[in-house]
């Protein structure tokens, strides 16, 4: 993604001195925590995605890739955490192919702070970086604006207080693989049940040196009753004024594409005359 | 550099040839063989590691590349073009397409950004053309309804249809297995089974006599070698010998699991224990 | 709206200049394959620049690859290309409906206007009734719906949702997508 098209900035600017409202964008509000135990690391979040006071979506995806044995929890501006986390990805795959090597940590952090930096805090990608590499495991948290830490157990987004507070009562050192898991997923329930950024679900990815196990919806603390009675109108109940049809054979307004049989060319170039 | 004019070293010669691309041709036919071979599951890729001297190092050299985990690619011709192309291949592959439809271009897709990188080298100033051909494999997952297929599966019977090897770009809307060749002119050929390099045509007659329809995978990487036998100056072995396929998703190779949809790579290198394992079974 | 081997997706018709009606036919939703379907809303200058842009795309996509898009990767289009424009975006939010071309399955999906993309298994809504669509919905959708009866639902939901935002209404187009047809209904709605 060699830069971003400022096309549309000044009228936006000029639409917005004249009382038009801008967009809202789809935060993740958020409780994203991470935690390092014996042999690998684990990474959790709820799966809430608001815009303003509205649930845009409930159960959404905060555990983003990059690379097997790297994965990326986001909070902030959903639309910047996705985005950076998945050119990142895109650039330490190649970085990886080209290099022969698995990528590493340290790499892919500070490949996220080199770019949050370079735009000055503007992408507002909040991200806990987990994974395990031959250096061995590694837990970064990168803020928008191009800060990291290094710590045993982190926590980010609106729920991270919460979230902090469970870790700083109940962590310890040296936990186990399911010690870890478990204190996380009560880190991110705290987070859903107190913060109103977040909600709905835990997701959960464990990071060891031989594989990411990911358990989306690990928990799930809050399904919804279903109804106990049907709401299905009478079919007939909407006054239609017009009803068109199209069959899939009459789509014919677009190109439609054919198969031709290709003869065969026995020169190898066709540039001779 | 490019402050001041430059122009193309290939230009037309009075009879209509541009001869800066048969020279290259001409490197290409002197590179050590490569051949690639499409099955009905899969496709081989195979060639000779040949090292100019007995003390050279052959662990560290590779000319089968992965460029996605779909599609892997080898040349025959110079290998420093080849570098640089499987760098741009992969590049383009993530710039070009992943970055914007977040998945893997088709395997025609991607051969036709391959092609024109090499054919702007035939028409642009003061660069020479790449020196190498490439076989290009890669297989499709396709949009065709999975009914159909099925269908398309039962009239085949056994052989299944919609994997029919043939020279229709029809890879990407079937899906399937598909081979290309890219020459130093940027153009692009697909294959059933082909060779190029130094002993091309001898192989591809031995491939012509060899080559039958419905082919499976494991027959072709047989065949394969076969082939490398004819033409093959020095000894073969797992380390002499370099062989990628396409096959069945390696799902044991993602390193994730429990993302839904994930799949392994198709496209991988054998390692050469399992080179001496088909060897022996030769 | 997801139903049963089929999706939904309906508009508004109404076009306005703040409080002033300016049309009261200006359908939102655009067709870019067999069952390819987007909705926008928001600012009518970027619906038409947007539906265009996206036109020239998928046209582009059909002459190179030979094949038509399928929705998801259309959708992930959509999400880049307004990704492009993050700090100056097109003041629209898209809607994107439509059955993969291979499995049949429906498929739906939401974006903000800097393209992040909502995935969602039942529905997505959008525009100045959104708070009021999602009333609707919430309550109306039900899973595994016929198309006869999904058509009832998103127009019932979409009909009153609208009869409360002053902004939208003027009748409304829905689109039932089917493996093998596509139905186009023009409803009767208020003209106030």
């Amino acid at each position: 993604m060699p830069g971003f098209d400022f096309s549309n900035y000044n009228r936006n600017a000029a639409l917005h001195a004249r009382g038009v409202p801008l967009p809202k964008a789809t935060s993740t509000g958020t409780t994203i925590v991470g935690c390092i135990f014996e042999g690998g690391v684990v990474i959790a979040a709820d799966t809430r995605a608001t815009s303003g006071p509205i649930v845009a979506d409930k159960n959404c995806e905060k555990l983003h890739y990059i690379s097997p044995n790297i994965w990326c929890a986001g909070a902030g501006t959903a639309a910047d955490t996705e985005f950076t986390t998945a050119l990142i990805s895109s650039q330490l795959e190649l970085h990886s192919l080209s290099t022969g090597r698995k990528p590493r940590v340290v790499t892919c952090m500070t490949m996220l702070k080199q770019h949050l930096f370079r735009y000055q805090g503007h992408i507002g990608a909040y991200l806990v970086v987990a994974g395990v590499d031959p250096t061995g495991t590694h837990l970064f948290t990168v803020h928008a604006h191009g800060s990291t830490d290094k710590l045993p157990y982190v926590t980010m987004g609106s729920g991270s207080l919460a979230a902090m507070s469970v870790f700083e009562t109940q962590w310890k050192p040296q936990l186990t693989q399911e010690e870890a898991v478990a204190l996380c997923s009560e880190a991110i329930q705290s987070g859903i049940f107190n913060d109103l950024g977040s909600g709905s679900n835990v997701d959960v990815a464990i990071i060891t040196g031989e594989k990411t196990t990911l358990k989306r919806n690990y928990i799930k603390p809050n399904e919804r009753v279903p109804k106990l009675k049907s709401y299905i109108f009478k079919r007939g109940t909407t006054a239609v004024l017009n009803e068109k049809i199209i069959r899939k054979e009459d789509l014919g307004n677009f190109v439609s594409v054919h198969e031709l049989a290709v003869e065969e060319t026995g020169d190898k170039m066709e540039v001779d005359a | 550099m490019a402050d001041r004019y430059s122009f193309s070293l290939t230009t037309f010669s009075p009879s209509g040839k541009l001869v800066q691309i048969e020279y290259a041709l001409n490197a290409v036919n002197q590179g050590v063989t490569a051949l690639g071979i499409k099955a009905t599951n899969g496709i081989v890729l195979a060639t000779e590691k040949k090292s100019s001297s007995p003390l050279a190092d052959p662990s560290s050299l590779s000319k089968i590349s992965l460029i996605t985990p779909n599609i892997g690619m080898v040349y025959s011709g110079m290998g420093p073009d080849y570098r640089v192309l499987v760098d741009k291949a992969r590049k383009v592959s993530h710039t070009g397409y992943k970055r914007i439809y977040n998945e893997y271009p088709p395997t025609r897709i991607l051969v036709q950004d391959v092609a024109r990188v090499m054919q702007e080298a035939t028409q642009s100033g003061g660069v020479r053309p790449y020196g190498v051909s490439l076989l290009i494999a890669g297989w499709d997952e396709g949009i065709l309804p999975e009914e159909d297929e099925e269908k398309e599966a039962e009239e085949g019977a056994g052989g299944d249809e919609k994997k029919k090897p043939s020279g229709k770009t029809g890879g990407i809307l079937k899906g399937g297995p598909m081979l290309y060749q890219v020459d130093p002119s940027g153009s692009y050929f697909p294959w059933k089974a082909t060779a190029i390099g130094k002993s091309a045509t001898t192989a591809k007659t031995f491939l012509e006599k060899r080559y039958t329809e419905g082919l499976e995978l494991e027959d072709a990487v047989h065949i394969a070698l076969l082939t490398l036998k004819e033409t093959i100056e020095g000894e073969m072995n797992g380390e002499t010998i370099e062989i990628g396929i396409v096959g069945p998703p390696a799902d044991h190779l993602l390193g994730v699991e429990g993302v839904e949809g994930a799949r392994g790579p198709r496209f991988r290198k054998l390692t050469p224990q399992e080179i001496e394992d088909y060897l022996t079974n030769l | 709206m997801v139903g049963k081997d089929c999706v939904a997706i309906a508009c508004d018709l109404r076009l306005g200049l703040q409080a002033l009606t300016v049309s009261n036919n200006f359908p939102k939703i655009f067709q870019y394959g067999d069952n390819v379907f987007l909705g926008l809303t928001g600012l009518a200058t970027d619906l038409s620049t947007v539906s265009d842009l996206f036109r020239y795309k998928v046209n582009m996509y059909r002459l190179r690859e030979e094949r038509n898009i399928a929705p998801k990767t259309f959708a992930n289009l959509v999400s880049s290309s307004l990704y492009e424009k993050r700090f100056g975006p097109y003041f629209v939010s898209p809607v994107v409906a439509g059955l993969d071309p291979k499995t049949s399955k429906p498929f739906i999906c939401g974006f903000d206007s800097i393209g992040c993309i909502d995935f969602a298994a039942d529905f997505i809504v959008s525009g100045t009734a959104t708070d009021q669509l999602y009333g609707m919905c919430e309550s109306l959708w039900e899973p595994n719906l016929a198309p006869e009866d999904l058509f009832e639902t998103i127009s019932q939901a979409l009909m009153s949702a609208v009869d409360r935002d002053a902004l939208s209404g003027w009748g409304a187009h829905v689109y039932i997508i089917e493996k093998d047809k596509v139905t186009k209904r023009l409803l009767k709605g208020r003209q106030d």
